[in-house]
């Protein structure tokens, strides 16, 4: 045991600087290794749409953050890929509902690299045609996302549980909410959230901290901290809208159950995550007699499974899969809830998922980019990954047990069913 | 890579994992592909993932794996040119890492090598209730394929691309043969897949020689009788053809494909890498840069070589009113390349691409795997640091030569409905 949590340590442990400009840099040297995976995150995401700097309110379309994510990559040089490219880096970027991160790979031509990456955060370059020609390469990758089922159930799911608050829109907004951006209104994001105190820095791989800090003492970063407040969307108590049916071209039935749940604090916030990833896999996982018996019986596939959502001000569950009997799941699905709320979870059970995403978190610390990834993510929601694996733990089957009987509960719940184009009359 | 023959056509092979926090084995069976058992074959991993002679029951074995720290075990039907195969793989977290010092490397090695030769049979057989579980799941599958329209837009150029080839052989079946699938017939199945198969265990960090004398000991047990795996083999030069769908989607997805005249793979294979890179297979390729970024046709248009199966494949997400334009811009950089050189500035950014991507497949477990795993297809055990020097050898003319070889063979144009009339092929 002393061993492993020895090795445990030197897994998770990395390398932690915080500069005097609000900074958060990380390091972990990874031996053998000759990939370097570098993310830089910065806490401005889908749902951060309403905000007030310099005491003036600014009020953002849907699809901000990610818009501002594709043209952050542009600069009166050209674009960051091609310089990238030039050095033999591959890059990449995404946004999520609380985060956009900008991240890079490379064997070769490390440093270099990295100058790209924070001059491509700090120095943004916008005008109005730019702006215009993203408007349309944008519009075509919402297009792509609209032909996704699991997409378009994510969204209709969320629109059913929250009345205002911004995850019931897509991250990547609508071609309309898009079309309303300006390239001054990106400047004013740029200023509010892309200040270093606002960012972090995650490496790992062939790579010192000392590399980092010389490449963020190169790149001269603004010093001024703008004073930004966040507006908390102002979200009713209750669900928006209890059931909703769809059509699109798919081969059979999709049903979609969704719980909202009471946002969680801050400091809650890692052993709520925790709590919720297990019980998404106490309910309905692969180790489950419930899972067995709706696969076997044919009401539900392999996909059928559980997931959450924690974010500021937003807690909740959403179990997805393809059944040809929706309703009949959807009973199911919430009598097995109210058994294990009734009854108590099966302790063995509760040890052996434990188990699964202890193993899962080891895993995820093997690659430079699963390494850099899971440093960046828990850095910006506020813990190390040594707490992340010290709570999984402590976990005790107590823990699960209180929360179910405030969690999961039908009158929180929302149905989605999506049907196949021209079958809304299924066979129930 | 270090390459161990245990009996004729059937091989360890063993990579490095020390610094990885993981360990994987992974068991392939290849064989050469059958049309009259495409169906069967493919139900086997839908049946496999269920558990084997030593843990039958499907919730005892993801409890099992649960157990291991949650280690995966996943079984999948691949295709390559005119073979198959099947893999089974299994990993987990290294020793070190467990909390009550078991001996997971041992385990996961029983598990996998139990899933592919010892299945949970009653009676001799798959148990009949089982299949008609995973019948229904394999029909699900099939009848599924339209949910993802670029998957689905590129099986359908391929079938009209390979025909009734072997190649063209359905990976995970046919629809309308499930339904006749018994017991006895998918019991047949893996008796003849398991005799007539090579046999390649990938291990990662797992002991040699208890992992030599584990598949020896499984080999022994079963009938084996394996027949040479068919050449890649290149469908013949034809006439282009254009095909339309119509469906209800947003977004319009267009796949080309293009055969390969006269290629050597042993020879060739590192001036094709740096051709694709060029054309459409990096970021700064011509098909990204000229095709997506300048004109902005695509949102997605990438340019990839399949080695096995002798085609060149061009997939891309356009506006449905684009069709027509993106369609002669992906064909118009082609013919560039056929009748120009490449930049030196386009070769370096190639071959950095391409190195960058070489140098980082050690860093990744089922990177590496997957390396050899592609090598061993082609009958070479190359290292990447070894592709390395002939990457850098690749001259622009060569370049020019790979797109020469390439003759364009099928359009597929997945479109919405009211589109149908302007793009009509």
């Amino acid at each position: 045991m002393k061993t492993t949590i020895k090795a445990l340590e030197q897994a998770a442990r990395c390398q932690q600087v915080q500069l005097e400009n609000g900074m958060t840099v990380l390091v972990k040297p990874m031996e053998g290794y000759r990939d370097v995976h570098v993310i830089c995150g910065a806490r401005f995401g889908s749902g951060d749409c309403s905000f007030e700097m310099d005491g003036v309110k600014h009020t953002l379309p849907a699809g901000v953050a990610h818009f501002l994510e594709h043209k952050m990559f542009e600069s009166e040089e050209g674009d960051a890929f091609s310089q990238y490219a030039a050095v033999g880096a591959s890059a990449n970027a995404y946004t999520s509902f609380d985060k956009t991160c900008y991240l890079f790979s490379t064997t070769c031509g490390v440093d270099q690299a990295l100058d790209i990456l924070l001059k491509l955060v700090s120095r943004a370059y916008f005008t109005k045609e730019t702006v215009e020609k993203e408007q349309g390469i944008i519009g075509q990758e919402i297009k792509m996302y609209d032909d996704s089922p699991e997409w378009r159930m994510m969204f209709a799911l969320l629109q059913s549980m929250y009345h205002q608050h911004p995850v019931r829109e897509d991250i990547a907004g609508t071609v309309e909410s898009i079309a309303q951006i300006t390239p001054e209104m990106l400047y004013d994001c740029v200023k509010a959230f892309y200040s270093p105190a606002n960012l972090v820095i995650a490496a790992a791989g062939n790579i010192t901290m000392e590399q980092v800090l010389d490449a963020i003492e190169r790149a001269q970063l603004p010093r001024e901290k703008p004073n930004v407040k966040k507006i908390a969307p102002q979200e009713p108590q209750g669900i928006a809208c209890k059931h909703r049916e769809i059509t699109m071209s798919l081969s059979k039935p999709m049903l979609g159950v969704g719980y909202k749940e009471q946002p969680t604090t801050q400091e809650n916030q890692l052993k709520t995550a925790l709590m919720c990833d297990m019980l998404s896999e106490l309910v309905c996982g692969a180790m489950t007699p419930f899972y067995r018996e709706l696969y076997d019986s044919g009401l539900a596939g392999a996909d059928f499974s559980g997931e959450f959502l924690c974010v500021e001000n937003a807690l909740c569950f959403m179990f997805c899969g393809e059944t040809d009997h929706p309703r009949q799941v959807h009973q199911k699905l919430q009598q097995e809830i109210d058994r294990l709320r009734r009854e108590g979870v099966d302790e063995e059970l509760f040890n052996l998922c434990k188990n699964q995403m202890y193993g899962g978190l080891v895993c995820e610390l093997d690659s430079t980019s699963g390494m850099a990834g899971a440093l960046c993510a828990a850095e910006l929601k506020g813990y190390t990954l040594y707490e992340e694996m010290n709570t999984l733990v402590e976990m005790k089957v107590e823990d699960i047990n209180a929360a179910l009987q405030q969690m999961l509960r039908e009158e929180n719940s929302v149905s989605v069913v999506i049907y196949p184009e021209k079958e809304e009359e299924a066979d129930e | 890579m270090k390459r161990i023959q245990l009996e004729q056509n059937a091989y360890l092979n063993i990579l490095p994992a020390e610094k990885f926090n993981r360990c994987r084995i992974t068991v392939q069976l290849r064989y050469e592909a059958s049309r009259e058992k495409a169906t069967a074959c493919a139900l086997l991993p839908f049946l496999m993932e269920r558990g084997y002679a030593d843990c039958p029951d499907p919730t005892a074995l993801s409890c099992r794996l649960a157990q291991l720290y949650g280690a995966t075990l996943s079984a999948d039907a691949t295709a390559s040119g005119a073979c198959r195969s099947l893999t089974v793989s299994v990993d987990g977290i290294q020793q070190r890492f467990a909390l009550h010092e078991e001996c997971l490397a041992e385990e996961y090695a029983r598990l996998a090598l139990g899933t592919v030769f010892r299945p949970a049979f009653k009676e001799g057989m798959f148990d009949a209730g089982e299949i008609e579980i995973e019948k229904k799941k394999l029909a699900e599958e099939l009848a599924g394929e339209i949910n993802d329209k670029r998957l689905y837009c590129l099986r359908q150029a391929r079938r009209k691309f390979f025909g009734k080839h072997p190649a063209g052989i359905e990976r995970i079946g046919y629809l309308d043969e499930v339904e006749g699938l018994t017991a006895q017939k998918v019991t047949e199945a893996w008796h003849w897949m398991v005799e007539n198969s090579h046999v390649e265990v990938f291990c990662s960090g797992l002991d040699e020689e208890q992992a030599a004398e584990l598949v020896r000991k499984e080999l022994q047990a079963v009938k084996r009788n394996p027949a040479p795996l068919p050449e890649m083999d290149a469908m013949p030069v034809q006439e282009p053809c254009e095909y339309l769908e119509t469906m209800d989607m947003v977004q319009a997805k267009l796949c080309l494909l293009f055969t390969v005249a006269d290629f050597d793979p042993v020879t060739e294979l590192s001036a094709m890498r740096v051709a694709m890179a060029v054309l459409g297979g990096s970021p700064t390729s011509r098909l990204f840069v000229n095709v997506r970024e300048k004109q902005s046709l695509c949102y997605y248009c990438s340019a990839s070589f399949n080695s096995y199966g002798g085609m060149m494949c061009i997939d891309s997400g356009i506006e449905p009113e684009n069709a027509k334009t993106a369609q002669q811009a992906i064909l118009n950089e082609w013919n560039w390349l056929k009748e120009n050189l490449p930049t030196e500035q386009e070769m370096e950014d190639a071959r950095r691409f391409i190195l960058n991507s070489l140098a980082a497949v050690g860093d990744s477990i089922s990177a590496q795997e997957n390396w050899y795993i592609g090598q061993l297809w082609r009958n070479s055990t190359e290292s990447p640091q070894e592709v390395h020097q002939q990457l850098l050898e690749v001259t622009p003319q060569q370049v020019q030569e790979m797109m020469k070889k390439f003759h364009f063979s099928v359009a597929y144009l997945l479109t919405k409905e009211e589109l149908a009339d302007e793009n009509n092929h």
